[in-house]
């Protein structure tokens, strides 16, 4: 992983809640165009705070966040959705507007405070939902969805932003297996044919290591491993990871697949 | 929107124990003149306080958020009554001293009741609630307080005041009518400029702000909106209760989430329920030979029940 490539680069992030309680010591990430990035790790490893500080949402004690080679607080909020967007774990509020509302509202930055939708903002619009499998849903509120179709959704949302950068917080935590595939498959391809770089905190080691290009196992703040599945997938890193026997059962087609003990 | 607040308010200037002339010169009548103005007054209020209760619901996401639940009414009333001793002192004109300690009283009493309620960056409904009640005691308590040192002929008009209700004397002051009115209106404008960012928010402050909101901002500046457009109507008409609560509530339920449309309808419905409520006050203290009932009495029989209804369902399904 070169920092030369990459459009969202963390090196020796550092970061506390409180004083003297370090929940992030030192984390690096280079996220390049094209890539599926999945952050794996125990509860309270210090995922999702990374991605808040990935998302400017939080500001690191010390280390650096660049994005396209820019500290990321250099950015107004308006120019950072221009490039990154977000995805939240579950879709809580907003229950009531249309599908098609709230995946214009991804729009924001490129339309204005008061502006009304113009015909690119439709088009990028239709091309989300068509991208997520969200048009026939289009009028119906988010209350009236089923988890996975909100979701989708939520994801279109995100994509009407045009971001290069596309951050994910356990996308698939409420979903069945059929759902999940859908998503883990939405987020490869969004990479693979629309360029760009996903990021997905992950809980699901088997779907991660089928699906990202690249894996990032984290502890207690720290990177224990990154890089490729066949590199990360390894019974004494998993292991030393979550605290639990690991044994790998090989596939025909893929990585093995991992079962706890 | 605009015309039927209109026709409501002519249908209301007609109605009176005193009748109005109908047949000749009903624009010139004394009697009609006196109650446009009030009932002008009563729209701005009213939509003042809608305005301000709509924004605060959205911005807190707390359907139960309202300028006189979480205490700006009474905030910007320590202004109001600190205004006639004030206003001797600084030899300041008593319709801007007025509008402005009010408007100090909201906005402090808005930055206590958030501080408390703000934990790690969120918003605990429930404490949000409790600081409301907890600062409006305190907040009532400096009113006794500033009663005690008032001389006994502006004791009546205090406590009156305190009541809530469009009072008939703004004809003589149309400085102060103008300078809350324009305060309503500039807040309402700003508000709806600020809808769609609104809308962002109800998806979440960390969707809102990777998706080009400025929530910090967004905070900051419809806390100073919703505590301009309660002190102007605190200053025209007293703590008038639940107007914020109940004509967000109703729009929300026949028009859905959008602020867009919410901001506009919202401030629109505001007027016309209170120069409904303020008429309906007219007419009753008329027929029972009350004198006149304060229409903040109204809305606050009509708006405790309502506030209940709305805390046990919200409740029932579990406070987020």
């Amino acid at each position: 992983m070169s920092d030369a490539s990459a459009i969202l680069a963390a090196s020796d992030v550092r970061f506390a809640y409180r004083a003297g309680v370090e929940v992030l010591r030192g984390v690096h990430l280079a996220a390049a165009k094209g890539k599926f990035i999945c952050l794996l790790g125990p509860n309270g490893s210090g995922k999702t705070t990374f991605l808040k500080l990935l998302l400017g949402v939080l500001s690191p004690a010390s280390g650096r966040i660049e994005l396209e080679a820019k500290p990321l607080e250099q950015y107004s909020a308006r120019a950072l959705a221009k490039k990154l967007a977000y995805v939240p774990q579950t879709p809580t509020s907003a229950l009531n507007f249309p599908v098609r509302e709230l995946v214009l509202m991804g729009r924001y930055a490129h339309t204005g405070a008061m502006g009304l939708p113009s015909e690119t903002d439709l088009q990028v619009a239709r091309l989300a939902m068509e991208m997520t499998e969200s048009t026939d849903v289009a009028d119906r509120t988010l209350e009236e969805l089923s988890g996975g179709q909100a979701q989708c959704a939520m994801i279109a949302r995100a994509l009407a932003q045009q971001p290069g950068v596309c951050l994910l917080d356990e996308p698939t935590s409420h979903l069945d297996i059929r759902n999940q595939l859908k998503i883990y498959r939405m987020m490869r391809r969004l990479a693979r044919d629309w360029g760009m770089a996903v990021v997905c905190v992950s809980h699901d080691i088997n779907l991660a290591a089928r699906f990202a290009d690249e894996l990032m196992l984290m502890k207690r703040g720290a990177v224990i491993a990154a890089g490729g599945p066949a590199e990360v997938i390894q019974k004494n890193l998993l292991r030393e990871t979550y605290d639990v026997e690991i044994e790998l059962i090989p596939t025909s087609d893929g990585p093995p697949i991992v079962r706890a003990h | 929107m605009a015309t039927a607040t209109a026709v409501v308010g002519l249908a209301c200037s007609l109605w009176g124990r005193v009748g109005v002339p109908l047949d000749e010169g009903v624009f010139a009548s004394q009697i009609w003149q006196l109650r446009v103005v009030r009932l002008a007054a009563a729209a701005l209020v009213g939509a003042g306080l809608a305005g301000a209760g709509l924004a605060l619901q959205g911005l807190l996401r707390n359907p139960l958020a309202e300028p006189y639940i979480l205490g700006l009414s009474s905030g910007a009333g320590v202004g109001v009554l600190l205004g006639p001793s004030m206003g001797a002192t600084l030899h300041l004109a008593a319709w801007a001293t007025t509008p402005a300690l009010a408007m100090l009283g909201a906005l402090v009493t808005a930055a206590v009741v958030y501080g408390i309620a703000r934990r790690r960056g969120r918003l605990d409904p429930y404490v949000l609630l409790l600081a409301g009640v907890i600062v409006n005691v305190f907040n009532g308590a400096m009113i006794m307080t500033l009663l005690q040192f008032t001389r006994q002929e502006e004791i009546f008009w205090f406590v009156s005041w305190g009541m809530g209700r469009i009072p008939e004397w703004l004809w003589h002051r149309p400085m102060l009518l103008g300078l809350c009115g324009g305060m309503i209106l500039v807040g309402w404008i700003a508000l709806f400029l600020r809808s769609t960012a609104m809308n962002m928010l109800s998806l979440g402050d960390d969707v809102a702000s990777t998706s080009g909101v400025s929530v910090q901002r967004l905070r900051v500046e419809t806390f100073v909106l919703v505590a301009l457009m309660t002190s102007a109507a605190v200053a025209l008409a007293g703590p008038i209760g639940f107007v914020g609560l109940i004509v967000p509530h109703v729009c929300r339920l026949l028009l859905g989430p959008d602020h867009r449309r919410l901001t506009i309808v919202a401030g629109f419905g505001g007027a016309m329920f209170l120069m409904l409520a303020d008429t309906l006050c007219r007419l009753m203290g008329a027929w029972f030979q009350l004198g006149e009932i304060p229409v903040g009495v109204i809305t606050a029989l009509a708006g405790g029940p309502f506030f209940i209804v709305l805390l046990r369902r919200r409740a029932r399904e579990g406070l987020g």
